[in-house]
């Protein structure tokens, strides 16, 4: 399996952003870089929600690629 | 007839095939209910008709085989009695229970000829096959296993096994590319047979193509749909049951059907029992992502406002003390300058009216000291407190140091160089003040200080007063 893709741990930590905000934990000099910070990471999550990156033609090709080693294993 | 050569009665094949069938066709009168599984079914397209292969095993091995013939039109007949209690076609390898009659054929040979087969002991037999599936999983602990998977929060690359041509899967991606939201999913498609003998083969066959591509992929659908309900005991197969619950990844089926779950369902990740509610579902994933995102950016709004708004109450009410602290402190001060300044003007006033002629240096020096010291102990308090408001708020201070400084001119007022400006002196003999006259004879040179001027006189009389002594 892949490592844990990035929108999750941006979810994450945007859940605790909101946690310690929400908390009133956070003083107001570190807020707004923490507002920044979980602007930055709602972009991240969004931008997951409208685009893919996966190409057939290169699943196709590894299909290909482990079927003719197996073959040649089966000769 | 039996021909007689030599000394032998010999008998034709035909002879002795029509003797066999005539002597069963006497001995098996009726038919009979024949339990038996049904090996081949052995149908030909082109004549309709069937021609079965009987066996009993115990086990592997095999106690019985035997032909049957099945016609056409009972064979349509039981076939259709089939479908409607089983959900699936008389086919290969089902245990059944038929009514048939013994007879016999010179040119065929025996056979079992099928008139009718009960579909309720198949399907009890089916049942019994499933549960069996159901307890091997169980025991093999897999029957969790595939839900025991988590689904990412997006899964967004899906692979697909359908049939490129079915309903299903045409309503499967409608959903997922127009979803209308603008959410993007990958999927790709292996193309399987979804049902009758051969599905389980075909889907087996497409999920191990995908565990060699698996890092491409979130999550597996089988999405069948379209067709009616006819075929689907593959799903029970409990090699593809297997496959699917030891899947790596999560399996979701959109199978689309009104019967029992079958055992493939059963131990996938999810059952959507639709190709489009299972479409519905991955979409799901995707607004409650979204929703809970969006849910976190009104809170880290709403909350870090709220942060800021405490802040300046607090920030304002703290300026509110320090103002109305700092001017109690400023009346209070101010008054006890005024007291100061008004008992000082009332002495020296008075004093200056009762030693108008001799105003003795004793007295304006002590003043003067007097002064001196009231002053420094205004200036140092007034310099306290300005550190103390520098501190707190500068603008207050802008303010404040307005008075402040009003405060200090009014001071000023009573330096001693501003007494003597109101008409005072100070008389030294011999460089010391005086602050007695009763030394000073006949012809003593002094000196008095005035506000701009230093006055040299000689005494000529020296005179006591007279409420002085």
């Amino acid at each position: 399996m892949t490592d844990k893709p990035a929108y999750s741990e941006a979810f994450q930590e945007l859940q605790e952003i909101v946690a310690d905000i929400e908390d009133g934990q956070i003083d107001v000099d570190a807020l707004s870089e923490k507002v920044k910070r979980a602007a930055e990471l709602i972009r991240i999550c969004k931008e997951k929600l409208q685009s893919t990156s996966e190409d057939v033609q290169q699943i196709l090709r590894e299909l290909e690629e482990s079927g003719s080693g197996n073959e040649k294993q089966d000769g | 007839m039996p021909q007689h050569i030599f000394d032998k009665t010999v008998f034709s094949l035909s002879e002795v095939g029509r003797s066999i069938q005539k002597t069963l066709r006497n001995r098996y009168t009726s038919s009979y209910w024949i339990r038996a599984e049904l090996n081949k079914l052995n149908y030909y397209g082109q004549s309709g008709h069937c021609f079965p292969e009987l066996v009993e095993k115990e086990g592997d091995t095999v106690r019985a085989q035997m032909r049957a013939v099945l016609w056409k039109e009972d064979y349509a007949a039981i076939n259709a009695k089939f479908i409607e209690v089983l959900k699936e076609p008389v086919k290969d390898g089902v245990k059944i229970l038929l009514l048939g009659r013994i007879s016999f054929d010179p040119i065929h040979g025996l056979s079992i000829r099928i008139m009718d087969i009960d579909p309720s002991f198949t399907l009890g037999d089916l049942e019994k096959e499933k549960q069996a599936c159901i307890d091997t999983l169980v025991r093999e602990g897999l029957f969790e296993k595939n839900k025991e998977l988590s689904v990412p929060l997006l899964p967004r690359r899906i692979a697909v096994i359908s049939a490129e041509t079915s309903k299903g899967y045409a309503d499967f991606t409608r959903i997922i590319d127009q979803n209308g939201s603008g959410y993007r999913l990958f999927h790709m498609l292996f193309p399987a047979l979804l049902q009758g003998d051969q599905a389980a083969g075909s889907i087996l066959n497409q999920l191990s193509r995908i565990r060699k591509v698996i890092h491409h992929f979130d999550l597996v659908a089988i999405i069948r749909g379209g067709g009616d309900d006819i075929g689907l005991a593959c799903y029970n197969n409990i090699h593809l049951s297997r496959a699917v619950a030891d899947f790596p990844l999560p399996a979701f089926t959109g199978i689309g059907h009104a019967t029992n779950e079958t055992v493939t369902e059963m131990v996938a990740h999810t059952n959507a029992i639709t190709p489009t509610k299972l479409a519905e579902t991955l979409i799901a994933y995707f607004r409650d992502y979204d929703n809970k995102v969006r849910d976190m950016a009104e809170n880290i709004n709403h909350a870090s406002r709220q942060q800021l708004t405490q802040n300046r109450h607090l920030f304002i009410s703290s300026v509110n003390q320090l103002r109305s602290g700092v001017n109690e402190q400023l009346a209070r001060e101010r008054s006890g300058l005024r007291e100061s300044a008004l008992r000082l003007k009332q002495e020296s006033g008075y004093l200056v009216r009762h030693h108008k002629d001799h105003l003795i240096p004793h007295h304006i020096l002590s003043l003067q000291t007097g002064t001196t010291y009231l002053l420094e102990v205004h200036h140092r308090q007034m310099t306290e407190k300005l550190s103390e408001l520098s501190s707190g708020t500068k603008s207050l201070l802008r303010d404040n140091g307005r008075e402040l400084k009003g405060l200090e001119s009014s001071i000023e007022q009573l330096h001693p160089d501003n007494v003597l400006k109101r008409g005072y002196s100070i008389t030294r003999h011999k460089g010391k003040a005086l602050k007695s006259g009763q030394k000073i004879r006949e012809g003593d040179l002094l000196e008095t200080t005035l506000f701009d001027s230093v006055i040299q006189s000689k005494t000529t009389k020296t005179q006591k007063k007279k409420n002085h002594d």
